[in-house]
């Protein structure tokens, strides 16, 4: 099946669009679940015991559980989901950044609430007692939504625009491998009105196949031109897809940009990357401070700049101009929106302390890890590294996964490296037989992130490199020594 | 190297890299690896791709890895139709084989899938796999077994439950954990000099006394008996393995064992 050809938007079109009709209008269930919710939210923050961001959604849907689809109906920019294994909660942000920078009022949900409760959490902030959206529902929502409530969730969404970024190997205990991933996404995409847009990386063999079943317009986004990894090193690359999302065939490539995201074709079927409408080229990876690339769409070309380290990130940014495009918003403020874009909370985001500059590179998955230390390595020197690895629930319990990245690259871009995290001593292990004799190992993690601070030199960056959990544990802990706010302090939406 | 003999060189075949390489499977090559050239012993890594020859009297070792489900089909049929018969004449032969996961499936008899016809394997264990449907919960968590008077830890992921045949024996009980079919209470499978389980994590850096038991078998099997006193007159300082492994078992709740070069006799 082919997919139908995306039209260019008219500029007009972000400001007038319909409400999706209200097929499930709120009523007073819908009140008592807004009222409830509200007030649950309201008591966790007054208790202090954290930023609230999913028991409020949950017992509100457990009084009306169609809360979502009546409250996102009401959106007049409608919703716009941001899914994928990789730099969700970045895109989401970019996407935000974007949109407000053309003038829409945005709303977003937060870091970590990417589940159902939490996307009816993030609603429920919105609205008033009365079931209807505050601002007359006048409104963009970006929902950064996790893998498994894909299939659940996104049909209670009606969304205007699904965002699907990359899939990679990530967290086999938790979503299972590979194509039951994208058997969930194929699943959610079914689902939806065929006026959804669908953006796909045309680059990621497995994410522009969902073309296929998609019923609704498709745009695909990628990068044309920019350093792809040698032909030596394509051997340590983690691949995720070998073969032909839809014969099976033996993929090969022109060009491999890292593990299995480049310019690939089938030599079975001759299916092949598909020609991306939004796209980056000329990309430069300086430093870990930042990217150029030349940024396309169908309404023009222009040299944009962003401030994130890693090819990875020009992705991210290339998907957010895209949706901007299909929004109807031009393009020079979303250039501009990008290059002031700062990184969302424990994604490359700088914190001062004591003399020291910390910087924080969230890494859950082999494929994450090898593109941030592929950032790390690109400026030549020598760097202080603290890599933390937690096996809770959200993180993965199972931490094989750091067997398969690429930590025989750590020795030449290291000046010392320590472990944290309850799998300290599986890090320091994984350090050992990569050829490095780490400096501390130790389980808790502000011990392990004050012997590590101190370990660095007044002046220079301590870089470090958590699993999920241990991103937010290093986070609260950088709080609590007060160098930076707590997270549920962080300014969010407008 | 300090070595002072000529060199000793040991050469793996490591079978389907590219299909079979799930769940941290490079960290057992990388543990082999870097084991033997701390000893000065030099270890050449061959990969066995599909459609490669298996030539036993070019390699001393064998390693087979955990893949996708989706990929499994043409792996099973190439380990049974071009491979098998050379792997099992290695495997006669004691020649040391590990396979791990879907490896370990593999050497069996067949798995029997949730869905779709039964794949047959290469027959080295007695032994088949079941997959009791998706209603079933998968065998996930961490895991902790004996292995003689030692342990082995690490962690499983397998949806298939496996039964051994009356005349296999299995690498070891479990203590916290799965095991084969979270039924016997049994682990894994030996025959021979072929071990198989479904421990990774991965599996070799943790417990670094099953990766020398395998060299050590590899050494003497192609150098003779004076050279697997390469491990002892080589040792190394595993206090970083050791706590690794420790720190597990006293999550699981269990008490440390010997561990030095204990050896399931």
């Amino acid at each position: 099946m082919t997919p139908s050809p995306l039209t260019p938007p008219a500029s007009s079109s972000a400001k007038h669009r319909k409400p999706h009709p209200v097929a499930t209008r709120p009523g007073p269930r819908t009140t008592l679940a807004v009222l409830v919710g509200r007030a649950t939210s309201a008591t966790v923050r007054r208790l202090g015991i954290g930023g609230g961001t999913s028991l409020p959604g949950l017992i509100a849907r457990g009084i009306d559980p169609k809360l979502t689809t009546r409250l996102s109906a009401q959106l007049r920019h409608g919703s716009i989901v941001v899914t994928g294994t990789n730099g969700k909660t970045t895109t989401s942000g970019m996407v935000g950044a974007v949109l407000r920078g053309a003038g829409m009022r945005v709303w977003q949900n937060r870091e970590g609430s990417n589940l159902a409760r939490g996307i009816a959490t993030a609603l429920l902030k919105h609205a008033h007692a009365s079931g209807s959206l505050r601002d007359g529902g006048d409104a963009a929502f970006v929902f950064e939504l996790d893998e498994a409530a894909f299939r659940r969730v996104l049909p209670e969404l009606r969304p205007k625009v699904v965002l699907v970024t990359n899939l990679f190997r990530d967290q086999l205990d938790r979503y299972g491998e590979v194509d039951t991933v994208a058997e969930r996404w194929r699943e959610g995409l079914k689902r939806v009105d065929a006026t959804t847009t669908l953006i796909a990386n045309a680059d990621d063999p497995s994410v522009a196949a969902l073309a296929d079943i998609h019923p609704g317009p498709v745009l695909f986004y990628g990068v044309n031109e920019a350093p792809s990894v040698v032909e030596g090193d394509a051997r340590i690359q983690v691949i995720d897809t070998r073969t032909c999302p839809r014969c099976r065939g033996l993929l090969s490539y022109s060009v491999r940009y890292y593990s299995h995201v480049g310019h690939w074709s089938c030599t079975h079927c001759g299916f092949a990357r598909p020609t991306p409408t939004v796209f980056a080229s000329a990309v430069t990876l300086a430093s870990l401070d930042g990217a150029q690339l030349t940024l396309t769409r169908p309404d023009g070309t222009a040299q944009a700049r962003i401030t994130l380290p890693g090819l990875y990130n020009v992705y991210n940014a290339v998907a957010a101009a895209a949706v901007g495009y299909v929004e109807g918003t031009p393009l020079s403020p979303a250039v501009e929106a990008l290059a002031r874009f700062s990184p969302a909370f424990g994604r490359a985001e700088r914190i001062q302390a004591r003399g020291r500059t910390v910087q924080i590179l969230l890494a859950k998955n082999p494929t994450g890890l090898n593109e941030v230390l592929r950032a790390l390595g690109a400026d030549g020197r020598r760097h202080h590294l603290l890599m933390l690895l937690n096996d809770r629930a959200a993180d993965g319990e199972d931490v094989s996964w750091i067997w398969d990245a690429d930590f025989e690259q750590v020795p030449a871009l290291a000046e010392r490296v320590s472990a944290g995290g309850t799998r300290a001593f599986d890090m320091a292990l994984r350090l050992k037989y990569a050829g490095l004799t780490p400096y501390a190992v130790e389980s808790d993690i502000p011990k392990a992130f004050e012997r590590a601070l101190e370990a660095t030199p007044v002046g220079e960056s301590l870089y470090v490199i958590p699993t999920y959990t241990a991103m937010l544990a290093v986070r609260g802990e950088l709080s609590r020594l007060g160098f930076a706010p707590r997270y549920w302090e962080l300014p969010q939406d407008e | 190297m300090s070595n002072p003999r000529a060199e000793v060189r040991l050469r793996l075949g490591h079978l389907y890299p590219d299909q079979l390489n799930m769940y941290g499977d490079r960290g057992n090559i990388l543990t082999l690896l870097r084991r033997c050239e701390w000893r000065g012993i030099r270890l050449d890594v061959v990969p066995l791709d599909i459609g490669d020859e298996l030539d036993g009297t070019q390699l001393d070792m064998l390693f087979i890895g955990g893949g996708q489900d989706k990929e499994q089909d043409e792996v099973a049929q190439d380990l049974r139709e071009r491979k098998g018969d050379a792997l099992r004449a290695a495997v006669e032969a004691d020649m040391p084989v590990l396979g791990v996961c879907g490896g370990y499936q593999f050497l069996a008899k067949y798995y029997h899938p949730a869905e779709g016809p039964d794949l047959e394997g290469a027959g080295i264990f007695d032994a088949w796999t079941i997959h009791k449907g998706k209603s079933v919960a998968r065998c996930i968590g961490n895991v902790a077994i004996t292995w003689g008077a030692s342990t082995l830890v690490g962690f499983e992921n397998h949806g298939g439950r496996t039964y051994l045949g009356p005349t296999m024996k299995p690498l070891g009980q479990v203590m916290a954990g799965h095991g084969n079919n979270s039924e016997d209470k049994g682990e894994g499978c030996v025959y021979r000099n072929t071990y198989g389980t479904y421990i990774h994590g991965s599996l070799l850096p943790k417990n670094p006394h099953l990766a020398d038991h395998l060299l050590g078998l590899a050494l003497e099997r192609t150098h003779g008996a004076d050279a697997r006193t390469l491990l002892t007159s080589h040792p190394l300082d595993d206090t970083l393995e050791w706590q690794a492994h420790e720190r597990m078992l006293k999550r699981l709740g269990l008490t440390p064992r010997a561990h030095a070069f204990a050896q399931a006799s």
